[in-house]
């Protein structure tokens, strides 16, 4: 049942591009690629208990390497994407001896403060041209509809992601940890190295949407590509949505962007909006929709206790 | 003085107290025991307001004091030596004590109180610049209990007290216990330590699984009737 | 040598600035166990509203203070008691959550009622400099940063130390439910001490803005330093704020003096992050 739900929705989305307007295509993209980072700053979040404040520095490393490597260096679009997620990574990696020794509140102000660095350096380096920004040349002969499919094969793979990790061994180990520390540590789960897993696939996926993303827009900026407005959005989708669950940054993605289009004649009131939806939810439904769902009717469509 | 009936405690879906129903006498010594898990911190906590009863009445006194807030019920007279001690580890000794006198009645005797404390507990004294969590387990439950005696309680409850404590201790300890109900002020004691709280009080109650399964005077309990109270054998 | 000086010394006073913009932090981070991710906002917003006072009554930036204080202190304790205290006892992450909306709503108001512009409250103070000895110069507008800072933090560290509403709050940020055995109300205690922190954004914020100039997204770098500061100079300990305070200001200035303008910022941030890597609980904090 599941399985025929799965797969309609799968056949409307790989067909749309023929049959949507334009519109409806870039709008449906732009989901996708909220998901994909959003499902990634929930797997970190809901399931790994760290709650990063900075993940847009992921997004801006994987956007400007898209940008430098495809302009500087020449590098075939595909291979300019891939470069991202690589050099987010590598990114990952670097910074995450120091960040490890954060815990909670430390964490996410560190995260924070890094992509605070970031977005400084960026913009005093002549390299990239400083905080005015990059153009993006070779994206302008890309077509719609390819880099619709990239964030569509990225939207459903990082979903899929998510799940098949959750089910597997790592996922078991992260749920235990999720649930008792200490208890975890003592049956042998090695809790450093889950949650490095974690972090460093979430900023490689994360690297790789941001590609896909300012190959969309075409234009790069430090104060927005490493700005902590990418955050505010990941935390409204993730809450909304619901932590700590498979759907959640699914349908909280899909509300995001809806209510952005419908709000982007309110410039300057959207932001606020997001705030105040979002501090209502933690107080009313903390578990966000897909939560609250789930407690209610206890379903998942996404199951991934193993019975 | 209080007098607990028929209440019904829940956490969340799991009911953890079934139609309890507890008397206290004024001056009285009254001891409350059962296993672990019994419910006798949730009745505790139920009694000075951390915790709601979903029905049943308390009433201190004579007055209705379930739907009242933690602070109003220590207002009224009730004072609680929290199981763990749960000494404040940013304050010190002395400002453990003092933090005890919050309630407005007893501020202005703050100094009177705090003398005949140190009178009691004489290390507390020598000790008072320290921070209240670097002293010994003993001292800290010596804390603990200053702290509650400093609002000047009519009611004081003393939630397992001997937890991790040398014997000595302990009996210096019921030995403070003792002179405090010579003060006239009423007492209630939860006990795993059977044998002490059974001697020192005059009227017990066993829970058993969130009811009470034996309550009266514990030097007429055999000890057939405590095992089957605790353990329904 | 004597060029390492100056920037030493204004570092120095500079500090005086950030600690005070540090202490409200140190105070709900540090004591209370809250995360308020919106103190930034709180102290630009006073800027905001000092620079209305000004220009309704004609005022002094310094006198401002007088209506500014009172006004924060409601806002603080409204903010505790109808957000805060919703989420208390949940745990840090719905603070750092609420907050967080909370400071993004009140950017974007202060963005849509201000306008974008840069603003500052003018004062012939941020003017006036101060010859020492004929050999370098001071700001006098520092001096008085340095000094408001010192004295801010004397009374708030004798008021935690000496009084029952200080006692309570700390009491209550180490143990929620055995302060309420104590008698104390913490709701509404925890919503005076946000009160209190009010008041020291305020005051930081009418500093800030007679010392440089200030825009809507301002909070953000201010919540860095506020958090710089703090976790320098150790949680819980109000003194080790203003150490922190004072560090921080001499590594941007002596940064800046010896890297470049650019890197005045970075320096902070990489003292900071240095500082969360080896002793996240700072120079005279405790666990």
């Amino acid at each position: 049942m599941r399985l025929l739900v799965l797969t309609l929705f799968l056949i409307a989305l790989i067909t749309l591009p023929l049959w949507g307007s334009r519109y409806v295509v870039s709008v449906v993209m732009l989901i996708c690629l909220h998901v994909t980072i959003a499902s990634m700053w929930n797997l970190l979040a809901g399931y790994s208990g760290l709650i990063s404040l900075g993940q847009q520095m992921f997004i801006g490393i994987g956007g400007y390497t898209l940008a430098v490597s495809s302009m500087y260096y020449g590098f075939p679009i595909s291979l300019s994407v891939l470069a991202g997620g690589v050099v987010s990574v590598i990114l990952a990696l670097v910074i995450s001896r120091p960040v490890s020794r954060m815990r909670g509140v430390y964490f996410a102000v560190g995260t924070w403060i890094i992509a605070e660095t970031l977005g400084i350096t960026f913009s005093n380096w002549g390299y990239v041209r400083y905080g005015m920004g990059l153009f993006i040349q070779p994206a302008y002969k890309l077509s719609i509809p390819s880099i619709y499919y990239a964030a569509v094969i990225l939207g459903v793979c990082s979903v899929l992601l998510v799940y098949l990790l959750l089910r597997s061994n790592l996922g078991l180990a992260l749920m235990a940890i999720r649930d008792d520390d200490g208890a975890s540590e003592a049956v042998g789960v090695n809790i450093f190295r889950c949650k490095l897993a974690c972090f460093l696939i979430s900023a490689f996926v994360t690297g790789l949407a941001a590609g896909v993303l300012y190959l969309n827009t075409i234009f790069i900026q430090p104060f927005e590509a490493f700005g902590i407005g990418w955050t505010v959005k990941l935390l409204f989708i993730v809450i909304i949505g619901g932590m700590g669950t498979v759907e959640g940054p699914v349908v909280g993605g899909i509300i995001f962007v809806l209510l952005q289009q419908f709000l982007s004649d309110y410039v300057g009131f959207n932001l606020m909006i997001l705030g105040t939806i979002t501090i209502a939810t933690i107080f009313f439904a903390p578990r966000g929709i897909v939560g609250t769902f789930q407690n209610r009717f206890h379903f998942e469509f996404f199951p991934i206790r193993r019975q | 003085m209080l007098s607990v009936k028929s209440l019904d405690v829940f956490y969340g879906m799991f009911q953890a107290l079934w139609d309890v129903t507890v008397d206290v006498e004024k001056g009285q010594i009254v001891s409350i025991l059962g296993a672990n898990g019994a419910g006798k911190s949730t009745l505790l906590k139920t009694i000075v307001g951390l915790m709601k009863a979903s029905s049943g009445s308390i009433r201190f006194d004579g007055q209705q004091i379930n739907h009242l807030e933690p602070h109003e019920i220590v207002n009224l007279g009730i004072s609680l030596v929290p199981e763990g001690r749960r000494i404040f580890s940013s304050l010190t000794v002395l400002e453990n004590l003092l933090i005890g006198s919050y309630t407005p009645k007893a501020r202005p005797h703050r100094r009177e109180i705090l003398d005949t404390i140190f009178q009691l507990f004489p290390p507390l004294k020598e000790r008072r610049k320290v921070i209240g969590t670097n002293l010994s387990g003993g001292e800290q439950q010596m804390l603990a209990i200053g702290r509650a005696l400093m609002s000047q309680p009519r009611l004081i409850i003393f939630d397992e007290i001997s937890l991790g404590l040398s014997p000595l201790v302990v009996t210096m300890l019921y030995e403070a216990i003792r002179k405090i109900g010579r003060e006239g002020v009423t007492v209630i004691l939860v006990e795993q330590d059977v044998k002490r709280s059974l001697e020192a009080a005059s009227l017990a109650y066993i829970l058993q699984e969130g009811r009470v399964s034996l309550k009266g005077d514990p030097k007429r309990f055999t000890d057939n009737e405590v095992k089957e109270a605790y353990f329904g054998l | 040598m004597l060029t390492s000086l100056e920037p030493l010394l204004n570092g120095i006073l500079l500090g005086g600035l950030y600690a005070v913009i540090g202490i409200g932090l140190a105070l709900t981070f540090g004591i209370m166990r809250q995360v308020n991710l919106a103190h930034g906002e709180l102290m630009i917003l006073s800027s905001y509203l000092s620079l209305v006072f000004i220009s309704l009554l004609g005022l002094h930036p310094l006198l401002t203070l007088c209506l500014v204080f009172p006004s924060l202190f409601i806002i603080g304790y409204l903010i505790q008691t109808y957000l805060f205290n919703r989420v208390l006892g949940r745990g840090m992450e719905p603070y750092l959550m609420v907050s967080f909306g909370l400071s993004i709503i009140l950017q974007n108001a202060m963005l849509k009622v201000f306008t974008p512009d840069a603003r500052s409250l003018k004062t012939s103070l941020a003017i006036q400099s101060l010859d020492v000895y004929g050999l370098f110069h001071v700001p006098v507008i520092y001096l008085v940063d340095f000094t408001g800072g010192i004295v801010l933090i004397g009374l708030l560290h004798f008021f935690m130390k000496k009084s029952y509403l200080g006692w309570a709050i700390r009491a209550s940020g180490d143990d929620l439910s055995t302060s309420k055995l104590m008698g104390v109300n913490t709701a509404r205690v925890y919503a005076i001490a946000m009160g209190i922190a009010a008041v020291t954004a305020a005051m930081s914020g009418v500093l800030v803005g007679m010392t440089f100039t200030f825009y809507p997204h301002s909070g953000t770098q201010y919540l860095i330093v506020a958090f710089g500061v703090v976790i320098i100079g150790g949680m819980g300990s109000l003194w080790g704020t203003f150490l922190g305070g004072l560090i921080l200001g001499v590594a941007q200035l002596m940064g800046g003096q010896f890297l470049g303008p650019g890197f005045q910022l970075l320096s902070g941030y990489l003292i900071l992050l240095i500082v969360l890597t080896i002793r996240p609980q700072g120079l005279l904090g405790r666990k």
